[in-house]
């Protein structure tokens, strides 16, 4: 079955070719021409991924990506003409899990779109253990369930996305072990070396709000000052 | 030796008008100082002699007169008062009250005087300096008196007055310099931080003003220069945005454009062998359009963002070889020193632009690079594509790292380049504080280098 595919872009010409372009690399794609009109393709039509372009009418970009990550995980590339560092980081605080600016080839596309659907941990080889205990607090453990694809703090599951859950199980795939953000990008995004390292930054932000008890003050997720970043299990 | 007398600077123009000015004040009023009481000082002393000349010449007439007395005889009785020496002269006979004077020192003009019957002055220049001479006729005795007043005390205390004249006039000359020196640095310092404030505008801080001032004088200078600033920061952030907007105006149609031609491409079978060519035509086209396009936007961002420069540690060995991996070039292009010392602080994605437009840049005109080194130079690390083509000509080696400026037969051959590309590294290279420049190559053709600030992991 073919993976359902939304595209949200105000430009005709390039919504139009864009369709015709990833119709065939076989995805299924539906059309959004606004904002509104993005929110209620996606709670009626519940896509696999999404492609969002920041500048539409009324609605722009971000809030789309705000409302729809309210209940929904899906991977969501950002599609962009401004490079500008302000855009690109506000887009992905607003939780965009990849972007590429205008004007891309399709390919760029289609790749990211497959590196974000790639299951957590497929391309490891290593066996991991069933559930992992990230924080063994007594009240409110906080336990990763990869095969389950979950994160349980306590009772309640916390909210991940797709690419946020794929970043916290290549950390804790070696615990206390150091990675470099390029190797980060690598492995969650299959970015290559001239990928951007912000991405990482955010997407850690993203996840510490998530997982930590005092997300201004991390102490699962630890920044190595020049390295990258490295996860310590309580 | 020679003076300079080449241009002088303000300060020194105004530290020498005040010198001269003083220094001209205070010799006329020193001057006139000396003039006027040298000849106050003079009278007096030329008016007491006088009058007590007078009076010897009176005592003596009335002793002459009485007694019949000797002329020699009395004028050893005569003490003379106020330090005269008194000469008398009798027919033929002279007298002296001292062996300093004598008959030899009567100026002859003063003797006629007396001879004619009338009193008379006349100044001399004696053995023992200058001297007043007072000749009184004693006409009832028939003796010529002279009475010989010494002005070498007065000599003295004028020349005292002199020196210390001079001397105030030359302190007050160096005063007159002093405040010069200090009006000039009062003067010269608005000057001064107009220069400072430019050149750091030059240099790129754009949000540089003058501090607002209270001083009626330079009020005007300060708000003239800082509308001036503001008026050029506008007009480049105009341009640089202008560029960006339109840019960014032209991205939307060619990504409509591109994934059009990418549908078209992927039914490349269903077309006829004219469409195919005419597609692989546009393909071309499209991806030369596309370089073009971003070569603009990234000059617009290299001059519109400050802070382009900074980046993360990356090795550039390790970008080279990326670089050329990406490009589908061969790795051995490649001769470098090992990763680790090779680090610059760079954004990742404007030096991975400025190394590939340096290898397009050879296969344009050079025919392809022969060679890519990477070396630690001390403080630097030196990314250098050798070619095998032409060279650049020595004239030449400046201008093609301008804007729209090409070699010389590119026009000729038809090959693509907008000519933006050598100017992305240079301002690349500016941005990271480093440099780009062309050189000989050691096999004959071009070296193009770009040289980064050595950093730190």
């Amino acid at each position: 079955m073919p993976l359902r595919l939304l595209v949200v872009e105000d430009d005709d010409s390039i919504r139009t070719a864009l369709r015709w372009a990833l119709e065939d690399e076989g995805y299924d794609v539906a059309e959004a021409v606004s904002g509104e009109d993005a929110v209620r393709a996606v709670a009626v039509a519940a896509p696999d991924l999404m492609v969002v372009d920041l500048m539409l009418g009324s609605m722009d970009g971000y809030a789309v990506i705000r409302e729809v990550r309210r209940d929904h995980d899906l991977p969501i590339i950002v599609v962009s003409a401004r490079a500008d560092t302000h855009d690109i980081v506000a887009a992905l605080e607003a939780g965009a899990d990849d972007y590429v600016t205008k004007p891309f080839e399709v390919k760029e596309i289609t790749a990211r779109l497959r590196a974000l659907r790639r299951r957590a941990g497929g391309g490891t080889a290593e066996r991991a253990p069933e559930e992992i205990v990230l924080d063994a607090d007594p009240a409110a453990p906080l336990v990763l369930n990869e095969a389950r694809g979950t994160v349980h703090r306590g009772d309640t599951q916390v909210p991940l996305t797709l690419t946020e859950f794929r970043l916290l199980c290549e950390l804790a795939a070696s615990p206390g072990r150091v990675f470099s953000r390029q190797a980060l990008l690598e492995r969650v995004w299959e970015h290559g070396f001239f990928g951007d390292e912000r991405i990482v930054d955010v997407h850690v932000r993203r996840l510490r709000t998530k997982v930590e008890t005092d997300p201004s003050a991390p102490q699962l997720v630890i920044t190595v000052r020049g390295l990258g970043y490295r996860l310590d299990p309580r | 030796m020679r003076l300079a007398l080449g241009p002088r600077g303000l300060r020194a123009r105004i530290v020498l008008g005040f010198a001269a000015v003083t220094l001209l004040v205070s010799v006329v009023l020193v001057t006139a100082t000396f003039l006027l009481a040298r000849s106050y000082l003079l009278g007096q002393r030329e008016a007491s002699l006088t009058r007590q000349a007078f009076a010897d010449a009176n005592v003596l007439n009335s002793r002459l007169a009485t007694a019949g007395t000797d002329v020699g005889d009395l004028l050893a009785e005569l003490v003379p008062s106020g330090g005269a020496d008194v000469v008398l002269r009798s027919g033929d006979d002279w007298y002296s009250s001292t062996l300093d004077v004598g008959a030899r020192d009567m100026p002859p003009d003063l003797q006629d005087i007396v001879a004619g019957g009338a009193a008379g002055t006349v100044r001399i220049d004696g053995p023992d300096g200058p001297a007043l001479v007072v000749g009184v006729p004693l006409r009832a005795v028939g003796v010529e008196f002279y009475g010989v007043g010494r002005l070498t005390e007065l000599r003295q205390v004028l020349a005292t007055l002199s020196a210390v004249l001079a001397a105030s006039a030359v302190a007050a000359t160096a005063a007159g310099a002093g405040f010069g020196v200090w009006a000039s640095r009062r003067a010269v310092q608005p000057l001064e931080q107009v220069a400072g404030a430019a050149t750091r505008i030059a240099g790129g801080e754009l949000a540089t003003r003058l501090p607002p001032t209270d001083d009626p004088d330079l009020v005007a200078i300060v708000a003239g220069f800082n509308s001036m600033v503001d008026a050029l920061a506008a007009r480049i952030e105009r341009d640089a945005r202008f560029v960006g907007d339109v840019s960014h105006e032209l991205r939307s149609p060619l990504t409509s454009l591109v994934t059009s031609v990418e549908v078209l491409g992927s039914r490349r079978a269903e077309l006829s062998p004219r469409a195919g060519q005419a597609l692989t035509l546009v393909e071309g086209e499209l991806r030369r359009f596309r370089r073009m396009l971003d070569d603009l936007l990234q000059l617009a961002r290299l001059d519109g963002d400050a802070t382009a420069g900074s980046g993360l540690p990356v090795s550039m060995t390790a970008l080279a070889r990326e670089v050329l991996a990406v490009t589908g070039r061969p790795g051995e292009l490649l001769e470098g020193d090992p990763d680790g010392e090779t680090l610059v602080r760079a954004d990742k994605n404007s030096l991975e632009r400025a190394v590939r437009n340096l290898l397009d840049n050879a296969d344009r005109h050079a025919g392809g690079a022969r060679r890519v080194t990477v070396q630690r130079r001390e403080d630097a690390v030196v990314l250098a594509v050798d070619d095998a083509g032409p060279g650049v000509p020595l004239e030449d080696r400046e201008r093609i790292f301008e804007r729209f400026a090409r070699g010389a037969g590119a026009a000729r051959r038809s090959l693509p380049g907008a000519g933006l590309g050598l100017a992305i590294v240079a301002e690349t290279a500016a941005r990271h504080g480093g440099a780009a420049w062309v050189a000989d190559g050691p096999d004959g053709g071009a070296r193009f280098c770009l040289s980064l600030p050595a950093g730190t992991p």
